[in-house]
């Protein structure tokens, strides 16, 4: 009781420094409409901005030079080099030793179709095989194992690096402690930020390109690793124990494998995040799908961009479900006597294709390799199609109309109205959001992580990137959330969606934009469209999961109460819903943020193109500096929705 | 069987949980209760035990949940560091001894039993049974070949190459059942081993489990919230409540002589003359008259006799050696609830 | 994973027999790595001058790179040589690399560059008074796309190729906003949607180039380059700001490598002190792959067919 009463005061002062901290940023924009706020209270003078860049690049070069990091990382290169080189050599005949390959397009297929039957079934066997013969009949065969060769290395390597992190961090407190923070910030930093580093470190090319990727996909495998042997039920720990294991023993033998399903979930986030990000490597010449659909969308040959999407989607997709099956997929036994080739089926098969098939594309070369002129691409005719269609008067003038309302009448306006609030203003109304949602700790944590933007010197780029990540997610809201309820309704259609949505976010985010720039052209409505697309997902997901968990009792007793479906929704459901769809909303602002640099390519005004250039340089200190300011904007948010959605969800009893 | 030196013995053992525990126990004074523990934020797992465990006697653990007995029985394995207090188990005072000793203590005198199996998912039947014999390095033959012995004994043959989430609860606890026997451990823990088992299972388990016993002679510490099945089992039975020992007694003298109010309440609804046994009853420095009867008869199995003798004392003998004799009135009290 | 890996062990031994086959060049010899980037005729005349040196035995590698950060990449010998160093765009990121040391000037191609804004010819027919970039500017609505609002559109080249685009709106105060391509075939693809219906469009554009031959037009007439325009406040009309200069209008084409390479490929070094290529050749190239729509691999195979008597001179 008194502790309630505490929190509820608590809740009350925050309330009213909320409403203040709000009324002095709303006299200080006015003032500055009324143009008698003096500059500095505007923007901070150029003068007063610490040169953060210059000071991370003394820092950089000594680590760097000095300390002779760069030495070290360069060897590292070398190793990573042969090891490329070698997978290279077997998925597309990369001109390197063992000097045996390319396998055959036939023999891979064969084998993932293997793989998926030992996985999954039938379905599973149809999905693998059937996406490397559409990857090799549509004509992308060698982009593709570019890109595989490259998967193959990063994905295990992110993989031991990622387990290792994981059961330091679930041993040691400390360890655990130090790498929280840096693990939040790595999976909030534009990856553009991850891509620098990587040439100047680990060379340009696929070396840097699986450095990027290998970092990029190691967080979420360190959480699920961590979670996992946290998870190991006590019992099981004490057996391991009484049967005398040692302390290694114990981790070989009892944690590890008891944690195995978490770990697998792990496994398949790091395959998808090496998936997404070897794609956007693109950025820094790592060859490849994403190489060649940055170029072909680059070029507005759409056809084209649609083909080679369709292929990075199915890979994805396949990858996930595989690595989804590997997941749940339990031990079985063999019957007594079971021979050693049917225990060890899935491996004869495998090997029986690999060889048949290489042999066969010795007699028959169409087996082995399908030349340019032999595959089934339709690209330049899609091109074309859609060139045409959308040079038809209909289509043309709605979307020129698209552009036109939302540029001229929201977006611009939108965008001025945010530049124009001084600096000090907008950091007041983002604490106070921040102390409304969340409470005193996250508006401190606010207040600083705001400043510093104020003080990176990048405001006004850090505006025009927060005002086209909040403009898209609202556009999102007002069509994902709907489209929630509505699909809520029956359970039907929240199976159909929510199968929907889960595949859309195996998609690597580049996909996202292919759509867009359909529509839009190379334009910022195309990077709104795309941030848009990309965030109504998750806004989707969860208003279904949230509406549909819901506990019966409660939509049962409203029902008894005699209200109407509005009612209900209204009364019962969406209440209760709303900290899952907390969740949706935070992550949809966090996938804006991650879209919006992406977005750069098509020639925005934001961080994200300011953050491009320093590719074009060894600017690491700027390059950092811009990567952190997205990072805190992000941050911010999910600090306090994060936060409201805990408060809510305890105050729900739904904890 | 008492004359030789108790395999487990602990004195005074206190189990505290908390921030600072040893200093909190160094300062406290000595009579503060459970309750007034919890109120500093310190709960007592275990307080102020005394207790041996002697060779070849089941002792049972008995008390709710909460009462302290799964925390007492893994401070005898040293799965919990005692806050203080000395344990000693086969002669070595665990406390003191350094890791290495400790796993080579546990892989070669003891074997537990766990409520909810605590059976390695990802390991076949024989596998995790092995586990034992395979962590002490033994080779992968004689490994095997003792595994497939145990699970003869348990009367899983057949299942082998089962994986866990294969077999029913009943069968997963004889496959924990057997993988603690592996070693041939001097000691045998059970917490609870019947506990998540449905009702029919448990009995058929617990008939198995004595089985076992006739055939082993294993010295046990076995832990149940049951007091049926604590009275079925025992040799002795230990009460414990708030991490204390109520009493600790044979189930005769607990039934018959509850030693506390919290003792008497758990004896309320039992019926005594299944539980009572001539061994029980028998006073020494009686002799009675005529045909004696066998120590370990119930006086529930007496009843036609007791009720149709007109003898007042009747004498009792165990392994046919004479060692007292029974009140028949008192046995009458007995059986007719009366007491 | 461990299937996946055992599957690929099992992949590499089962087609080891196999290997016979497969080339018996397992010489330690490195291969030249040849960076390309992202417009057509550097990336057709790396494939070029990459399959000349094929023909003289050597093993040849092509990496997509950043085109200011390539000059870092040849320094370090991450790659060999570079083979379109323009002036105006990359001329400052050269001599930074050479001042830094390892990386050596190899010639220039027989060939004068120029970049800047420029416009196809149907612009002049609504903004009558250009080249001049006053008249431009006095247009500047005519430029104007629902995401510019009032200002005109200035499409300017990839957000890489640092064009100082941005800056020299801002040092000459044009209502302009600077949009940033994608990419070179970007701008391509705009200027023939512009063209389409005669719409008045100002880009980003070089010479030599195939557009030229397609889309006839002009390069907008900026203050002239005056040296030091990008380092000196005070050079050009806007006495406080950088980049209030046109590009320069006759700049060179050069080749450089990196100083390493001349003793580890020293047939190779020669050929390509050797190479040189005239605005009409560099043109061809960018026109096989921007409006052939060739592979580019393919139209180095074309071109080298086409032009024999061109290259078999400068191989020795």
């Amino acid at each position: 009781m008194v502790a309630l009463s505490k929190k509820t005061a608590e809740a009350i002062t925050c309330n009213r420094a909320a409403m203040l901290l709000l009324a002095v940023a709303v006299i200080l924009t006015t003032l500055q409409y009324a143009a008698v706020l003096p500059a500095w209270l505007h923007r901070i003078p150029d003068a007063m901005v610490p040169p953060f860049a210059a000071w991370l690049d003394v820092v950089f070069n000594f680590v760097k030079d000095d300390l002779g990091l760069l030495k070290f990382t360069r060897f590292f290169t070398e190793g990573l080099e042969n090891v490329l080189d070698t997978t290279g050599n077997i998925f597309f005949g990369k001109y390197r030793w063992p000097h045996l390959g390319p396998m055959p397009w036939t023999a891979v297929a064969g084998v993932a179709a293997v793989i998926g039957y030992s996985l999954g079934g039938w379905r599973l066997a149809l999905l693998g095989g059937g996406t490397f013969v559409w990857t090799a009949l549509i004509g992308q065969w060698n982009i593709a194992m570019e890109t595989m060769s490259v998967l193959v290395v990063a994905a295990p390597l992110a993989f031991v690096i990622g387990l290792s992190f994981g059961i330091a961090a679930w041993k040691y407190a400390w360890v655990n402690k130090a790498i929280r923070p840096v693990l939040s910030v790595l999976q909030t930093l534009p990856f553009f930020t991850y891509l620098l580093p990587a040439v100047i470190f680990f060379k340009v090319g696929p070396t840097a390109g699986a450095m990027a990727t290998i970092v990029y996909a190691i967080p979420p495998m360190i959480l699920m690793t961590t979670l996992g042997l946290q998870k190991v039920p006590l019992e099981v720990i004490e057996a391991g124990k009484m049967a005398g294991c040692t302390r290694f023993q114990m981790l070989r033998h009892v944690y590890i494998p008891s944690a195995r399903g978490d770990i697998l979930v792990g496994v398949n986030q790091v395959i998808m995040l090496c998936l997404a990000m070897v794609v956007l490597t693109a950025f820094i010449g790592m060859p490849g799908l994403g190489a060649k659909l940055l170029a072909m969308m680059g070029s507005f040959k759409l056809g084209r961009s649609l083909e080679i999407g369709i292929t990075i989607v199915l890979l994805a997709v396949t990858l996930d479900r595989m690595s989804k099956a590997w997941a749940v997929k339990q031990p079985v036994h063999f019957d007594k006597g079971t021979s050693w080739f049917c225990r060890h089926k899935t491996l004869v098969s495998a090997l029986c294709v690999i060889v048949g098939f290489t042999l066969l594309s010795k007699v028959v070369p169409i087996a082995g390799t399908i030349e340019r002129g032999q595959d089934f691409s339709q690209g330049k005719e899609l091109d074309n199609f859609i060139k045409w269609l959308l040079a038809v008067d209909g289509v043309q003038s709605v979307t020129y109309g698209i552009r036109y309302v939302l540029n001229v009448w929201v977006l611009n306006p939108f965008r001025d109205f945010m530049l124009s609030i001084p600096t000090p203003a907008m950091i007041m109304m983002v604490v106070a959001f921040a102390v409304w949602l969340g409470g005193r700790r996250q508006g401190i944590i606010a207040a600083i992580f705001f400043g510093l933007i104020a003080l990176s010197g990048w405001w006004d780029r850090s505006i025009i990137t927060l005002y086209s990540v909040l403009a898209a997610v609202s556009i999102a809201m007002l069509l994902g959330i709907p489209l929630g309820i509505w699909a809520s309704q029956s359970d039907k259609w929240s199976r159909r969606i929510l199968i929907a949505c889960d595949t859309a976010q195996t998609f690597p985010s580049f996909i996202y934009l292919i759509p867009a720039i359909m529509l839009f052209g190379i334009t910022a409505t195309a990077v709104v469209g795309s941030i848009l697309i990309f965030a109504m997902v998750p806004l989707t997901r969860y208003t279904i999961e949230g509406l549909r968990t819901v506990p019966p009792e409660m939509t049962e007793a409203a029902d008894m109460a005699g209200a109407t479906r509005m009612q209900k929704l209204v009364n019962v459901q969406l209440p209760l819903a709303l900290p899952t769809m907390a969740v949706g909303f935070n992550q949809a602002i966090m996938f804006a943020f991650f879209m919006v640099i992406i977005a750069a390519f098509i020639g925005t005004q934001d961080l994200g193109q300011e953050l491009q250039r320093t590719l074009a340089g060894t600017d690491l200190g700027k390059n950092f500096v811009l990567g952190i300011c997205v990072s805190l904007m992000a941050l911010t948010f999910d600090v306090v929705i994060m936060k409201w959605a805990t408060d809510k969800k305890h105050a729900l009893g739904l904890a | 069987m008492s004359s030789e030196r108790p395999v487990i013995s602990c004195k005074n053992i206190w189990k505290v949980f908390g921030d600072d525990p040893e200093g909190y126990l160094a300062k406290m004074p000595p009579d503060m209760s459970f309750d007034e523990m919890s109120e500093d934020g310190y709960i007592a797992g275990v307080k102020d035990v005394s207790l041996d465990v002697n060779k070849g006697e089941m002792l049972v653990i008995m008390g709710l949940s909460g009462s302290g007995k799964s925390t007492l029985v893994r401070c005898f394995s040293r799965l919990h560091d005692i806050t203080s207090g000395t344990i000693e188990v086969a002669g070595q005072d665990i406390m003191s001894l350094a890791e290495k000793d400790l796993i080579e203590l546990r892989r070669s005198k003891m074997g537990m039993v766990f409520q909810s199996f605590g059976l390695l998912p990802h390991r076949s039947v024989l596998e995790n049974i092995a586990f034992p014999l395979e962590m002490r390095g033994q080779d992968k033959h004689t490994r095997r070949e003792r595994a497939l012995e145990v699970i003869k004994l348990v009367g899983l043959e057949g299942r082998e190459d089962f994986f866990p989430r294969e077999l029913s609860g009943g069968q997963q606890q004889r496959v924990g059942i057997a993988r603690s026997l592996a070693i041939e451990p001097d000691i045998w823990f059970l917490d609870e081993p019947f506990s998540a088992l449905d009702p029919l299972i448990r009995k058929e388990m617990q008939d198995e489990f004595l089985r076992l016993q006739q055939l082993l002679k294993k010295t046990i510490v076995f832990i149940t919230h049951d007091f049926d099945e604590a009275l079925r089992l025992a040799d002795r039975i230990a009460i414990m409540k708030e991490g204390a020992i109520e009493q600790c007694d044979t189930p005769d003298k607990i039934v018959l002589k509850p030693a506390t109010e919290y003792v008497r309440k758990f004896t309320e609804d039992v019926d005594k003359a299944r539980v009572v046994r001539a061994g029980g009853l028998a006073e020494a420095d009686q002799t009675g008259t005529g045909d004696p009867v066998d120590a370990s008869q119930t006086v529930r199995k007496m009843a036609r006799m007791l009720v149709d003798d007109t003898r007042d004392f009747i004498p009792v003998s165990r392994a046919g050696k004479p060692i007292g004799a029974l009140s028949r009135a008192e046995a009458l009290d007995v059986l007719l609830g009366d007491q | 994973m461990k299937t996946m890996t055992t599957a690929l062990t099992a992949g590499v031994l089962a087609l080891a027999p196999l290997s016979a086959f497969a080339d018996s060049h397992a010489d330690s010899s490195d291969p030249i790595v040849i960076p390309i980037h992202n417009w057509s005729s550097q990336i057709v005349m790396s494939n070029v001058v990459g399959q000349i040196l094929e023909t003289q035995g050597a093993i040849v590698e092509y990496v997509t790179t950043d085109s200011q950060a390539v000059y870092e990449s040849v320094r370090l010998g991450d790659v060999a040589m570079e083979l379109e160093v323009w002036e105006g765009a990359f001329g400052a990121s050269f001599r930074a690399a050479m001042e830094k040391g390892g990386i050596v000037d190899v010639g220039d191609h027989n060939a004068v560059t120029r970049e800047d804004w420029w416009y196809p010819m149907w612009t002049k027919d609504a903004c009558p008074g250009l080249p001049s970039w006053e008249a431009l500017n006095d247009c500047a609505a005519l430029f104007a796309t629902p995401e510019t609002g009032d200002k005109g559109r200035y499409l300017d080249g990839p957000v890489d190729w640092l064009k100082h685009g941005q800056e020299r709106v801002e040092s000459l105060d044009m209502d302009f906003v600077v949009v940033n391509a994608g990419s070179a075939a970007a701008l391509w693809a705009e200027l023939g949607a512009a063209e389409a219906e005669k719409k008045p469009i100002v880009v980003f554009n070089w010479t030599p180039n195939f557009a030229e031959a397609v889309w006839p037009g002009e390069f907008v007439e900026f203050p002239t380059w005056e040296d030091g325009c990008d380092t000196d406040p005070s050079v050009g009309p806007n006495p406080d700001a950088l980049f209030d200069c046109g590009n320069p209008a006759t700049g060179y084409l050069k080749k450089a490598a990196w100083d390493g390479m001349e003793d580890k490929w020293p047939a190779a070094f020669a050929t390509l002190e050797a190479v040189s290529f005239t605005n009409p050749q560099i043109a061809e190239m960018a026109k096989l792959v921007d409006i052939d729509e060739l592979e580019p691999k393919e139209a180095a195979e074309v071109w080298l067919e086409a032009n024999p008597g061109v290259w078999e001179t400068w191989v020795k």
